[in-house]
């Protein structure tokens, strides 16, 4: 914990520069030993590239006529009907006529629900852990570590626990099969981030906020004049992991968010997957609904790619 | 506030207290934090601490969801005792945790060093963080069709190479492996950035000091990366391993818990009693046991951590 | 907040107060959304239906009928402007599972088709409205439908709570060109004999019918079991969930086997007993020997699809699935019965599903319109057009069954099973949730090579369940 307030926001900008000055980098000749290396992280990086091609391979080819080419990497009997199905525009016969079931996915609905339910999250749960982080770190009051503490003590809490009491909770508020009831223990808090949030406060330079007070700023407007601008970079990193977990968790929104109105993708997608015909999965339907699925966060890493590596390193460091 | 624009002005940033009367102060300061915290306090009591009061009281229930709960003393626990399906499943659990994070861990170091000796490349690292974006749901379906016995992909490698085929998620042998690797494929690339923005806090001084006197690369992994990478990797471990114990999405979408049992985590079977069965009361039951032992995995972990701090200093 | 609120003069410019002030908005701002949100999820739960009829779910597992309800909810939708039907198909594998979340998280179907071994439990539980006082108050005729059928929705507490829609058996799919390469007749298949020793005639068929890579035949000196290219009888699934319907059902009740020790309201199974595993211990024999897949091979895969595929010669199913396998392209389909067992009878299970009226839908008069429409000659003479199953109501089901001839395929291996009262009932008893969950994981055990007499245990397990009452 202690390298917390050094963060490494400062790596990423200098790491070329390391490069050149590390101990032969890039011009080093290339010896057996480090074309190896390239070869095994080239394997790596196949394997984790060659299921999304198999995805789309398969998406786009004729459930029926998978079994007779599993090996061509090509799709089978080229077909937009996978896709057709999971957007509901084939019919029930047409959809079975090539190995599908009758069910389909209205995409649209699952994706403005699962988006408004991670931006809800994501938005709750960064702000107040934020207003409570600053609180602990930059306010004295009484009682202030041992409230802390308590608050820590929810970090051991493990999910499942305080999920089945809170099933019963959001049932008994009449929340079931709504955003409010699918958002709510995520909106307030984690104790992860305020924790983590915290730790940054902790760093912050005293000066400034002392200069903000002799100017006659109150703690609102230190709050949100000082302490959250120089704490982008932190609350950013917060912001997307909270988001990247809240869109693809599915364990709660399967329980209190059955209900297609507010369905989220991740819990329609296994409900589609329940809908077998019953001559066998219909796989190409899956694999096209599992990449539908996939699109959105594929287009968010695509305008935030560096951000993203950035954030995840930058909660590696501390 | 006139106090302060009034008072003590032009001084060089003081230590707080002085210019003005201190208990106005802290009663403001104290009122100020009480609006900060009053969220997520409610958040708090609401979503963590009434649960976990409500869940042990549960636990001592005969509950089915749909009839109020009846007290039953601490017949949940010793049915729970003689219950061989949950002994089964935390076996099945530990066996899961224990691949999932070793491969996991080996892996991401492997790739980790091999980025940071190769490349700097984002798009590399781009590449590898895909899987973890996707969630668990599209992981599992994806892997469940490649490794399907007929048609999938490496069955059909398999076939091709002159193995035999494998019924990867059909085997009671196979399912608990397959599942673990299949999520060691979703976070190895996440995991490995963790370690490599460790390695890349590492004061290159130590490297060219080593290059300097001539050390090869395996001495230098052993002997200075390795070492200095513990806290880094401790911290690693603490965000996988408990995440690892609830294993649950993948499960979910691909075997339910079969063949037989081989695939019931703890998770698993805590859901299946609870919305499936009727069995909240028991289920509740199921998942204190789990809470104690994540407790205990949690702790044994931070003192493991602690070593780990002291070793760099 | 006062205090900051009320600081005249600072240097900063006039927002500064209004910090707080918008705090204080931000916070109420999340509170409101929460709520606003709440009120128009609560609104947009059915959504699509803009000409204000109010949408009725439905649920159903089997696929292949799915077309046909869906035919059915058209045809009600047009008959009426008040209600709108959305069609649900869930797997038999998840449908149960599904149906207990719905029920505890508000999410259940408003209708739902129900089975017999499930419906005792929902009974107990009050999860289903009984229909007696709608049936009397709209003079519905109940003696349309097939003798028996009408009564086996009558609870133990005496209230009616489903009206049948279909009922089925079981029979063997075998593909003609295997059986005529393998040198055999199908007239032989009618009148094949099962016996748990040396399985009878019908071991001898099924073993004909494996061919292993090198082309030799199981009954043939050098068959190689380790490599099987074709199966003589493909398995699918090892029946914890359905009593063996379609799986081994057909051998232990000509064995002499009886589920329970009464039915329907049995509270003691018998699985422990010798005729019922001898059974097993025979059907484990045929995964020994290689005419059967292992279940490792076989979880998961649908008959249906290995047949196609020419991994098997031989599948046992039910009627439900004879579109699918006559249907298959490029093979030949016939039907046998099930073999006759030691008792000197064959033996069928033979199930109806009905539909059901969840006790907590919001729409119980729409519901009830729905189902009435579901158990109608209109309806039903619709699914009996489709030929998917076979309608409860008498008339409808000689329509599936002319439909089914004018294919060509000849589905007296079902009916004469009925005809001739060979059939035998799905064990009705209470518990339905707790036993399958016990015997999923049990027989999947057994099949995958667990010793027989392991069913004692479970057996013990799930005569304790009644015991408790």
């Amino acid at each position: 914990m202690t390298a917390v307030a050094q963060p490494a926001a400062p790596a990423p900008q200098d790491a070329p520069r390391r490069t050149r000055l590390r101990p032969g980098g890039r011009r080093r000749p290339l010896n057996p030993g480090r074309l190896l290396a390239w070869a095994v992280l080239l394997l790596f990086l196949l394997v984790t590239i060659a299921p999304f091609l198999w995805m789309l391979r398969t998406a786009l080819s004729n459930n029926r006529s998978l079994f007779t080419e599993p090996n061509s990497p090509l799709p089978v009997d080229f077909t937009w009907g996978p896709l057709q199905r999971v957007f509901g525009t084939a019919s029930t016969e047409e959809a079975q006529a090539e190995g599908g079931s009758g069910a389909s996915l209205h995409f649209w609905v699952y994706l403005r629900n699962s988006l408004i339910v991670s931006t809800l999250i994501t938005v709750g749960q960064v702000f107040f852990s934020a207003c409570a982080a600053y609180a602990f770190a930059r306010l004295s009051w009484p009682g202030r570590d041992k409230v802390f503490f308590v608050f820590l003590t929810a970090l051991m809490v493990p999910p499942v626990f305080t999920m089945l009491p809170n099933f019963v909770l959001i049932k008994e508020l009449g929340l079931l099969n709504t955003y409010p009831g699918i958002v709510a223990p995520f909106f307030f808090m984690t104790p992860f981030a305020v924790f983590f949030l915290r730790q940054f406060f902790l760093g912050i330079n005293r000066e400034l906020e002392e200069a903000a007070m002799i100017d006659g700023a109150g703690y609102y407007r230190i709050f949100f004049r000082i302490i959250l601008p120089a704490s982008s970079a932190p609350l950013a990193t917060l912001g997307i992991l909270t988001f990247i977990n809240a869109w693809n968790e599915y364990f709660w929104p399967n329980l209190v968010g059955q209900k297609d109105g507010v369905r989220v993708l991740t819990v329609a997608l296994s409900a589609f997957r329940t809908a077998t015909p019953n001559t066998g999965p219909d796989w190409a339907g899956l694999m096209a609904a599992a990449l539908v699925a996939a699109v959105p966060t594929m287009l968010v890493f695509l305008a935030f790619g560096r951000k993203i590596i950035n954030s995840i390193q930058f909660t590696g460091v501390k | 506030m006139a106090t302060i624009t009034g008072g003590a002005a032009a001084a060089t940033p003081v230590p707080r207290p002085a210019a003005h009367p201190p208990s106005n102060r802290r009663r403001r300061e104290t009122r100020a934090a009480l609006v900060f915290l009053a969220p997520a306090a409610l958040g708090f009591l609401v979503f963590f601490a009434w649960p976990t009061l409500r869940g042990l009281y549960l636990s001592l229930t005969d509950y089915d969801l749909l009839t109020a709960p009846e007290f039953s003393g601490l017949d949940n626990y010793r049915t729970l005792i003689h219950d061989d399906v949950f002994w089964n499943s935390l076996w099945v659990t530990l066996e899961y945790v224990v691949i999932n994070i070793g491969v996991q861990t080996v892996v991401a170091l492997a790739l980790a060093v091999l980025m940071h000796r190769l490349t700097q490349s984002t798009v590399i690292r781009g590449v590898l963080l895909l899987p973890y974006l996707i969630s668990n749901v599209v992981v599992a379906l994806v892997w469940y069709w490649m490794a399907d016995f007929n048609l999938g992909l490496i069955n059909q490698g398999m076939d091709w190479i002159g193995l035999d085929r494998i019924g990867f998620f059909g085997d009671e042998n196979w399912a608990i492996p397959t599942i673990a690797l299949v999520n060691v494929w979703r976070h190895m690339g996440y995991t490995a950035l963790l370690i490599f923005a460790g390695l890349q806090a590492i004061n290159r001084d130590v490297y060219e000091a080593a290059a300097v006197d001539g050390a090869n690369e395996r001495r230098i992994f052993f002997g200075i990366t390795l070492p200095l990478l513990r806290p880094v990797l401790a911290l690693v471990l603490i965000i996988t391993v408990i995440g690892s114990w609830q294993i649950f999405d993948t499960v979910a979408v691909t075997t339910k818990g079969g063949p037989v049992d081989a695939t019931r985590t703890v998770q698993v079977y805590i859901y299946d009693q609870a919305f499936t069965r009727f069995n909240f009361g028991y289920a509740s039951a199921i998942s204190v046991a789990l809470f104690l032992i994540l407790a205990f995995v949690a702790f044994a972990q931070l003192r493991l951590m602690r070593a780990g701090e002291s070793d760099q200093s | 907040m006062a205090s900051t609120s009320g600081t005249p003069g600072t240097t900063g410019p006039a927002a500064l107060p209004r910090a707080s002030v918008r705090l204080r908005r931000r916070l109420l701002g999340g509170v409101t959304a929460l709520s606003a949100l709440a009120l128009t999820a609560c609104g947009g739960g059915a959504f699509g239906t803009g000409d204000g009829r109010t949408t009725i779910t439905y649920w159903l597992w089997d696929a292949n009928q799915q077309p046909a309800y869906q035919q059915c909810a058209e045809d009600f939708e047009n008959s009426q402007s008040e209600y709108r039907i959305d069609v649900q198909q869930h797997g038999w594998e998840d449908y149960w599972t599904q149906l207990a979340l719905g029920f505890v998280s508000d999410s259940a179907p408003d209708v739902f088709t129900n089975h017999l071994s499930k419906y005792p439990e929902y009974v107990t539980r009050d999860l289903l409205m009984p229909l007696d006082d709608l049936v009397e108050r709209d003079h519905l005729p109940l003696d349309i439908y097939e003798e028996g059928l009408t009564e086996l929705w009558t609870g133990e507490d005496g209230a009616r709570y489903g009206l049948p829609k279909d009922w089925d058996a079981v029979g063997l799919f075998y593909n003609e060109d295997m059986l005529r390469e393998a040198g055999l007749d199908p007239a032989q298949l009618q009148n094949l004999t099962w016996n748990p020793e040396d399985g009878g005639t019908y071991e001898d068929v099924i073993a004909r019918l494996t061919v292993d890579e090198n082309g030799v035949r199981g009954d043939e000196p050098g068959f190689d079991k380790h490599h099987v290219r074709t199966y003589g009888l493909w398995m699918q699934g090892a029946g914890g969930d359905g009593f063996g319907q379609a799986q081994w059902s057909m051998y232990a009740v000509s064995n002499g086997f009886q589920y329970t020790d009464t039915n329907p309201w049995g509270t003691h199974f018998n699985f422990d007993q010798p005729a019922f595993q001898e059974t097993m211990t025979w059907w484990q024999h045929l995964i020994e020997e290689g005419y059967s897949p292992a279940f490792a091979v076989q979880d998961g895969q649908q008959s249906a699809d290995q047949m196609a595929a020419g991994n098997a010669a031989m599948a046992m199913d039910g009627s439900w699935m004879t579109g699918t396998f006559t249907g298959i392209e490029g093979i030949r389909v016939g039907i046998a019965p099930t073999p006759i067992g030691p008792s000197g009878e064959r033996a069928s299970m033979s199930n109806s599903l009905a539909d059901s009226i969840f006790a907590g839908t919001d729409h119980p008069e729409g519901a009830w319109e729905w189902v009435k429409y579901l158990a109608s000659p209109a309806c039903q003479r619709v699914v009996g057009e489709y030929h998917v199953v076979f309608p409860a109501i008498t008339e409808a089901w000689h329509v599936a069954q002319q439909k089914f001839a004018e294919e060509g395929i000849d589905v007296s291996p079902f009916t004469d099973q009925v005809e001739q009262g060979t059939t035998f009932r799905f064990p009705i008893t209470e518990h339905a949730g707790e036993i399958s969950a016990l015997l999923i994981p049990a027989f999947e055990a057994v099949m995958s090579g667990a010793p027989v007499d392991s069913l004692d245990e479970v057996n013990e397990e799930i005569n304790g369940l009644f015991e408790e009452d």
